[in-house]
This record gives structure tokens, sequence and C-alpha cells, in this order.
């Protein structure tokens, strides 16, 4: 290559590992959050299910 | 003031309408900002090299600085967590008028965004200063004050699970997300306050061409209306979970 275009791309591939990094760690944090939101609200609708059930069988008994 | 007039946040509300076309606008903002980045905005020039060339149409005399695509979702995170700041700071403040818990689990939530987006803000900010300056930290006026509202931000977490009584956790947890905000002007007007500062400065007359700054706002709406359906699906989580516990404790009551 050209020396003046080497030097001009110079910083390009070394910088890459960087960019992808900061991408890819950006994204993956967002859906880490994601999922800790989604386990969370399926842990509450299965305990709310339960109490449901709880409930029914309370008033079973009541009658 | 009567809680007959004062009006909840509630799960469910207005809010959760927009959340599914927040999160397509989002998604699809997101997207374009970071296409644009990388296809349409013309990079950045760094050293001058021994000479020019003809690249496209442009001649070019300078080392194109890739590194600086951080920047196009660098900036929009570290826009969103002072956001999310602002309305923990007025969630913060309601609770300390009305003493109504409601509002201290908005502001906690609000400031589990922030820490979401201020570590978002870290992590591609510690990528583009290890391969521009060469080093993983610098105490540089601008990283300093932003670790420092980092930390604030990780003690009001700390601070809420070492105070048990939940009067007193909200009280003392509203007042530190007070302060944390109180460093968000301080972060951002730090370069300007600073001269001396290596941080660049972009939001000025001159610090970004049109499409730089088209595609940072892009992105930046992207960021905010992604940060918001966080915020309203964390949201109805935890009212969903207060509602079971209390639930709970009212059949327990009755056994």
């Amino acid at each position: 290559m050209n020396p003046i275009l080497a030097d001009i791309y110079s910083t390009i591939l070394p910088s890459a590992p960087y960019i992808i990094a900061a991408y890819a760690l950006l994204w993956i944090a967002l859906l880490v959050y994601v999922l800790m939101i989604y386990r969370g609200t399926k842990k509450a609708t299965a305990q709310l299910m339960l109490l449901e059930e709880a409930v029914a069988d309370q008033q079973k008994k009541a009658e | 003031m009567s809680s007959k007039t004062l009006k909840l946040p509630e799960a469910g509300q207005w809010p959760d309408k927009l959340v599914a076309p927040a999160l397509i606008a989002g998604a699809v903002l997101s997207t374009i900002g970071f296409l644009m980045a990388f296809f349409y905005v013309a990079p950045v020039g760094g050293a001058t090299v021994n000479g020019a060339e003809l690249i496209g149409d442009v001649m070019v005399s300078q080392k194109m600085l890739l590194s600086q695509k951080i920047f196009y979702f660098h900036m929009p995170v570290a826009i969103t967590s002072f956001i999310a700041l602002g309305f923990g700071c007025y969630y913060a403040v309601r609770f300390l008028m009305t003493k109504n818990q409601r509002f201290d689990t908005c502001s906690r939530l609000c400031l589990e965004i922030a820490l979401l987006f201020v570590v978002l803000t870290m992590i591609t900010g510690e990528m583009w200063t290890r391969f521009e300056w060469g080093v993983w930290w610098s105490w540089e006026p601008r990283l300093t004050t932003y670790l420092i509202l980092m930390l604030i931000v990780i003690a009001y977490f700390v601070l809420r699970s070492s105070v048990d009584e939940p009067e007193r956790r909200a009280t003392f947890a509203a007042v530190v997300a007070i302060i944390a905000t109180i460093d968000v002007p301080i972060c951002f007007m730090i370069t300007r306050l600073i001269p001396s500062s290596i941080h660049p400065v972009v939001l000025r007359e001159g610090g970004m061409s049109p499409e730089m700054g088209m595609c940072v706002g892009l992105c930046a709406l992207g960021m905010m209306l992604i940060g918001f359906v966080l915020y309203r699906a964390r949201f109805g989580q935890v009212r969903l979970t207060q509602r079971v516990d209390a639930l709970k404790e009212t059949l327990d009551d009755e056994r």
C-alpha cells in the first residue's frame, strides 16, 4: 500500500477491538438487565398463581 | 397533602401504553444511529500525516480515527443517565414532600436505570480512553466527576441495603438521590469550567458537524426511549412483586 495511505489508515485496525468491545458490552449489559426484569416478572407471576390457589383452598375450607 | 388528591404512579397507567411504540422507536432509532455512525458520518481526522491522498472525493492529510465512532453511543448513554437521575431526584423530592413509599419506589428504579447507563457510559468511555490515551484510567476532571457520580449512585444502593426501617431508608435515600443529581451539572460543565481538561468538548459551536449532530441526536433519542421502556418494565415488575408481598401478608394475618 502507498505509505501515505497506510499512515492514514494506520489506527483503523488497532482500534477495531475496542470499538467492537464497547458496542458489544453496551448491548450485553442492556440485555442482562432485560433478562433480570423478565426473571423477576416470571417469579412474581408464579407466586401470584400460588397465592390464588391458596386463597381458593381457604375459601373451600371456609365453606 | 391528603391521600385522596395524591395521584400515585402505578403500573398500567397511561405511560405503559407508550411502552410498545417507544420500544420499536428506540430500537429503530438506535439501529439507524449505529448504521449512520459507520456508513454515513465521515471519520474524524487525528494527527497529520506526511502528505495527502485523495480518498473518495476528499483530500485527506490526517490519520482516520475509527475509535471516535464509540462517541455516537457514549454521549447518548451519558445523557440518558443524567435524565434518569433527574427523574430520580424529582421522585425523591416528591417522597420527601408526601412520605409516600410509592415515590421512593419510583426514585429507586430511576436510580437503578441511572446506574445502568452510568456503567454503560464508563464502559464505552474506557474503551475509547484505552485506545486513544493508552491508559485505562486518567484523573481527568470529566472522568473524575463522573466517577464520583457513579460512586454516589452505588452508595445510594449500599445505604438502602443497610437501613431496615422503610421510612428512614427512603428518607436517607432521597437525600442521596438529590446529592447525586447535584453532581450532574458539575459533570456536564466541568470541561468548560476547567479549560485545561483534555476531555473533548463537543456540545459547542464547531464541535460537531451537522451529520455528527444528527447521528448523536438519533442515538440519544433511541437510548432515552430504551431507558424509558426499561424503567416502565422494571416498575411493572416491582409493583407486581410488592402486590404479591402485600397479599401474602394479608393471607398470613388471616390464618
